[in-house]
């Protein structure tokens, strides 16, 4: 989820669809896939995404829907896949784990009481997660639409931030401030939601708070990241004003008197996280609209008319070339 | 300073052809002409414009640009008869247009150029067949393959020196076949693309039914028609990127 704090450091300013045309987005699959699942979830009817057999599908829906508003801008996405999980992190995921449970109960209690619908549909989609289905489902998806994917060695993010960094994509997609700290020189946060998207910068975030990218990490470290509790008291303001007067992360732990464990090993899964070279993608992008379809419809019966406006969109503008393409 | 009398047909013609693509654009006010370049948000359908300052009755500026929503603009010059002349001066001050026809005074507010979407380069095509065509038979092949398909195929068969339309449908087809003696000039090369008819409506009604237009194609290629305006003065052109045909 990364440290929302981090905003205040950050230089971001808002980024109209229609200046990204032509550009290549690296994209963090679950952080994206993860608010369509959200939504569809919140206001679809179960029944809709769940097959006979009762498994749930409303990641595809979420793709459908999803999709199109980067075609129609002459934006070429780029999902890149999680995998295998940080150690340090568990912490951070076994804590997700148990607030999810946590609204699971809820869930039940809500859904026996008197609870009304809005309540169960929130709680709902709290409760989603992405399952086995979700993950394989939606790289299915993915492929017959012909839209690129990269499995990332560890966190998605960090590829598509390593990715952005060595000008193999034009941005970074996540709304994990996180991206920031991993070096992705721009960001884009927003893609799932309507308006425009904001860009957010990473050497002018540097140049502002004139701080290195190391001294920008350890800052985040203190006041807190998926990998670590932050040190109580320090806020953006003061670590910036720490890392400035002490330098680096161990000098200002020493001036405290503070300790936080691993924090070398934190440190480098930002400034060195694993990720690989071994990724490979053709960004024009032919789809098979009528797999596709098949795919959603029939494999996972999906009803037609829940996603026929969204294959429609993404055939119409498939198809459609853009000037750019010949300047 | 910008200080400019123009007849009421020439500016509404100019903004016409604009408009159709964009609600919003910069105009240029150039020494010896008044230009608008502007791409449509989904980078389909460019328009590259040029009002010679021979069109206006009288033109005078010291350069810069203005940003204007078009449909605003449009609207005011569309409440001048034929041949009435409208005057257009900027107020520096407050960035505003002032517009006056015929005793009527439009204050219009500009639009910061920054805020509008950048102006586009010009792709760079080498277009192997011309065809030089009336406005009217464009009308012909775009109403014809409306009635059928939302997408119209146009070519160039060189060996049967021929300019062709063909539009299929699900039901219907449309073939329309202009030789040499139907055209007021042909360069024949081997070309055939497919356009969006949603695009090329719009510019068709940008284009008068006399109008002599010349347009360039190529094999899967975008479509360039160029044609003039304002008994010369103004120069208008159009640029479609092609849709991708499947087999």
């Amino acid at each position: 989820m990364g440290n929302a704090d981090i905003r205040q450091l950050a230089v971001i300013e808002p980024k109209p669809f229609e200046e990204l045309a032509g550009s290549v987005v690296a994209i963090d699959a679950h952080n994206w896939l993860y608010r369509y699942l959200t939504t569809t979830v919140r206001f679809t009817s179960g029944s809709i995404y769940t097959t006979d057999a009762g498994r749930e599908v409303p990641n595809l829906i979420g793709v459908v829907q999803g999709l199109p508003k980067f075609f129609e801008a002459d934006v070429t996405p780029i999902f890149v896949f999680d995998g295998g999980v940080t150690d340090l992190k568990e912490d951070e995921v076994e804590s997700r784990r148990e607030q999810r449970e946590r609204y699971e109960d809820e869930l039940e209690a809500a859904r026996a009481g008197e609870a009304d619908a809005a309540e169960v549909s929130t709680l709902e989609s709290r409760t989603q997660r992405l399952t086995e289905t979700i993950q394989t489902t939606t790289r299915e998806l993915l492929g017959l639409l012909d839209v690129p994917v990269v499995e990332a060695p560890a966190e998605g993010e960090a590829q598509a931030a390593y990715m952005a960094r060595y000008g193999d994509v034009d941005y970074a997609g996540s709304e994990d401030y996180d991206a920031l700290l991993l070096g992705a020189p721009y960001t884009l946060r927003g893609l799932t939601s309507k308006g425009d998207p904001e860009c957010m910068y990473f050497e002018r975030t540097l140049d502002e708070l004139g701080l290195t990218w190391e001294q920008l990490v350890d800052a985040a470290i203190l006041m807190g990241t998926d990998f670590n509790e932050g040190i109580d008291g320090i806020g953006p303001k003061t670590a910036v004003k720490l890392l400035r007067e002490h330098g680096d992360l161990w000098a200002v732990l020493d001036a405290r008197g503070e300790s936080i464990p691993n924090a070398d090993r934190i440190r480098q899964l930002f400034l060195e996280p694993a990720v690989t070279d071994g990724y490979d993608y053709d960004t024009e992008i032919t789809p098979d609209m009528a797999a596709a379809r098949r795919y959603v419809t029939d494999t996972w019966e999906v009803p037609a008319e829940e996603v026929e406006r969204g294959f429609e969109r993404i055939e119409e503008s498939v198809v459609q070339t853009g000037l750019d393409r010949w300047s | 300073m910008f200080k400019a009398i123009v007849s009421a047909d020439t500016l509404g013609a100019a903004l016409d052809s604009v408009g159709v693509l964009v609600d919003e654009c910069k105009i240029r006010l150039e020494d010896e002409a008044l230009t608008i370049r502007a791409v449509d948000p989904a980078n389909v359908g460019m328009v590259d414009l040029e009002l010679s300052a021979n069109a206006f009755e009288s033109y005078e500026t010291d350069g810069g640009v203005i940003g204007v929503n078009l449909d605003r603009l449009d609207d005011i010059v569309g409440m001048a008869d034929s041949g009435q002349l409208v005057h257009l001066e900027l107020d520096e001050e407050t960035r505003k247009l002032h517009i006056s026809l015929d005793g009527l005074e439009y204050t219009l507010a500009l639009i910061d150029p920054d805020s509008i979407r950048q102006e586009p380069d010009l792709p760079d095509l080498d277009l192997a067949s011309e065809v030089v065509i009336e406005g009217a038979d464009i009308d012909r092949s775009v109403t014809a393959a409306d009635m059928v398909s939302d997408h119209i195929a146009l070519g160039v068969d060189p060996d049967a020196e021929q300019f062709y339309v063909d539009a299929e449908g699900d039901t219907d087809d449309v073939h329309l076949e202009l030789g040499r003696e139907d055209l007021i000039d042909l360069t024949p090369g081997e070309a055939r693309s497919l356009f969006s008819l949603d695009y090329l409506k719009d510019m068709n009604k940008a284009i008068d039914t006399d109008a002599e237009v010349t347009m360039e194609l190529g094999e899967e290629f975008p479509i360039k028609m160029h044609f003039g305006f304002a008994e010369g003065d103004g120069h208008v052109t159009f640029m479609l990127a092609p849709r991708i045909q499947s087999e």
